[in-house]
């Protein structure tokens, strides 16, 4: 399927641009973008990213985890103190704190890995529409499209202050 | 509007976008990876020389004992122990300018933000050796761990030694992933531009990164909750510290002070140590287009802050120590000011409050060899609180029978000295690895400026 690519300045046009085109049926679009514009957060989908399961899952699991083992090891090896309770929740406090974050950063970072597709690729190749300019100072906007469609959307992408559009597949 | 292209086959048109000159941003930051001077040979060697000869010391100190440290009854946390609180401290500054200035949206922190991780992650390294060089048998620190054993018993999780695992292990942890993560977009740049065992070295970091707006969906995201996260876990980590000294009954430690003191003091010493390594970093790689004065000055008020705060802690540790009627309290703080440890105690609060309030005048705090000098002073007078609280602690505890002195040994100032070096080693690496500066966000700023027609 013929693939257009058009080179942006600016975040903003982009957004709008890729908008119009899912809003047409054109569905195989992609952004390759030098930096995080929150323009573009949600120009292809606006849900919100799923990453925020995993950390909350990975928070609670280390929470639980923190108290638990605390808990547990004190009842398996009990240390008599003056009659108190072998488990002391107060202290265990720091262990179920910091382990709160240690595991719901480990589940961020998966997050990013599952949710980002990351590793993506195979190794050392790039995706056909991208360029190192897209991780220079310019924004790409990838777009598939039937070949009857190519000069509508070059004349869209144009018309959107795309700087120069391209086609890199019949 | 353009003219829509001729009609003519597709497949006739095809050409990729056309390759363009690569961004004043790339080349200017990417150069600082290039070849290395014949300075930076030098700095690197005296570095590896002092992380040398401190092995060669640690190698000593197993062969022969402990007792080649300076350790003398009652003071048996010596020089080491000092280090440790003193390098842990300087890892806080790269997480609070990544995680709380992120979250509070300082856009002046993208400057400093990756070398300030770099360090955290690097002092935290260095600080987590001095636990092992300090039980003497390092080859035995797994057994603070809780694992299952022949004997079936457990750690003591009431012990601040073990919060102290749990805190620095996870704030080690968490560090190396928030460096890592922020990394991944610069490798991708580094990526496009490389050649040789470099293009397959950040091929196989940058993880196939290509910005597209689901990698960079999920990466805010990301960046987002880890900060969420590692905003408590920075103020938790040093607090963890402060109670291994404030759970004991040690006068002059038990104090509920402790936790924001340390913390205060944590800061303060973390920024003092960014400075004096960007200074120079800034100086010998042409950086100032994107260090600028601004942030010199930016984090100079963060010293007079923190400086202020930990100035306040030392006023106030001496007026509950009156306060109290504790004799021991009254005593062990009589004593820090004009006992044997004078000379430190006066140096910790010339360099800590006294020098930091020339940070009072801007002209001051943009000028850019006062503010090296001050941090410097800073970074020495840090070392010395961390010094005082624990060395005159406990040499003047309850019983005057069992008074002490403790003078820091040879091998022990050795190995301190080698702590730098080891630090100097990795970030020295690290610039010729890695973009010192964070390039995807500094290009944030860069591309919504040039719509705004670069009036920021």
């Amino acid at each position: 399927m013929p693939t257009l690519v058009g080179v942006f300045d600016q975040p903003a046009p982009v957004a709008d641009v890729a908008r119009r085109l899912r809003g047409r049926g054109f569905d195989k679009l992609e952004i390759y973008s030098p930096a995080a514009f929150p323009e573009l957060d949600d120009a292809l989908d606006e849900k919100p990213s799923r990453v925020r399961i995993f950390t909350l899952i990975g928070g609670l699991l280390g929470v639980t985890t923190g108290y638990a083992v605390t808990i547990w090891m004190s009842l398996d090896w009990p240390i008599v103190i003056g009659g108190k309770p072998f488990a002391s929740v107060a202290p265990y406090t720091i262990i179920g704190f910091e382990l709160t974050i240690l595991f719901g950063g480990l589940a961020t970072l998966l997050g990013l890995l599952v949710v980002g597709r990351l590793p993506y690729g195979s190794f050392g190749k790039t995706d056909k529409g991208y360029s190192p300019r897209f991780s220079s100072e310019e924004i790409g906007l990838v777009v598939e499209c039937p070949e009857r469609d190519v000069a509508e959307i070059d004349a869209l992408l144009r018309a959107h202050h795309a700087r120069e559009v391209s086609l890199v597949e019949a | 509007m353009a003219p829509p292209p001729p009609a003519m086959p597709v497949a006739e048109a095809i050409a990729p976008p056309a390759a363009a000159r690569d961004s004043k941003i790339n080349r200017d930051l990417l150069s600082v990876m290039g070849r290395p001077s014949l300075g930076y040979f030098a700095l690197l060697g005296t570095a590896l020389l002092f992380m040398h000869i401190a092995a060669g010391v640690w190698i000593y100190q197993v062969y022969e004992g402990l007792g080649i440290a300076g350790y003398t009854h009652p003071i048996f946390w010596g020089v080491y122990i000092v280090t440790f609180v003193f390098w842990v401290g300087i890892a806080h500054a790269g997480t609070l300018i990544s995680a709380i200035l992120y979250l509070f949206r300082a856009k002046w922190r993208n400057a400093i933000n990756r070398s300030a991780e770099a360090m955290t992650v690097f002092a935290v390294l260095t600080a987590a050796q001095f636990l092992g060089i300090h039980v003497g048998r390092m080859w035995k620190s797994y057994f603070i761990l809780p694992y299952p054993n022949q004997r079936g018993l457990w750690v003591n999780f009431k012990s601040p030694l073990m919060w102290d695992t749990f805190a620095i292990s996870t704030y080690a942890t968490i560090s190396i992933v928030f460096f890592y993560i922020g990394l991944i977009p610069d490798l991708a740049i580094a990526r496009d531009r490389a050649t040789g065992w470099r293009k397959l070295l950040y091929t196989a970091l940058a993880l196939g990164w290509q910005g597209t707006s689901r990698q960079w969906k999920s990466h805010t995201r990301s960046v987002l909750h880890l900060s969420g996260l590692a905003t408590p876990l920075v103020l938790s980590v040093h607090s963890v510290v402060s109670w291994d000294f404030a759970m004991s009954i040690v006068p002059g430690w038990h104090a509920t002070i402790f936790a924001p003191y340390f913390v205060a003091g944590a800061i303060f010493s973390g920024f003092a140590m960014v400075l004096t390594v960007m200074i120079p970093l800034r100086r010998i790689y042409g950086l100032e287009e994107y260090i600028t004065d601004y942030h010199f000055d930016n984090m100079a008020r963060f010293l007079l802050l923190t400086s202020l705060i930990v100035g306040y802690s030392y006023a106030m540790e001496y007026f509950v120590a009156w306060y109290s009627g504790v004799e021991f309290e009254k005593t062990a703080f009589w004593l820090r000011a004009f006992g044997p440890y004078w000379f430190s105690t006066w140096t910790m609060i010339i360099c800590n409050t006294v020098f930091p309030q020339l940070f009072w005048f801007r002209r001051l705090r943009t000028h850019i060899p006062t503010v090296f000098v001050v941090s410097t002073f800073i970074n020495i007078g840090m070392w010395f609180e961390r010094y005082v609280i624990i060395i005159t602690g406990l040499s003047r505890e309850y019983n005057p029978a069992v008074w002490g002195l403790y003078t820091p040994s040879v091998p022990e100032l050795l190995i301190l000295a080698g702590s730098f070096g080891f630090f100097a080693t990795l970030f020295l690496i690290f610039i010729k690895i890695f973009p010192v500066i964070a390039i995807s966000e500094v290009k944030e700023l860069a591309i919504h400026e040039k719509a705004h027609g670069g009036a920021h």
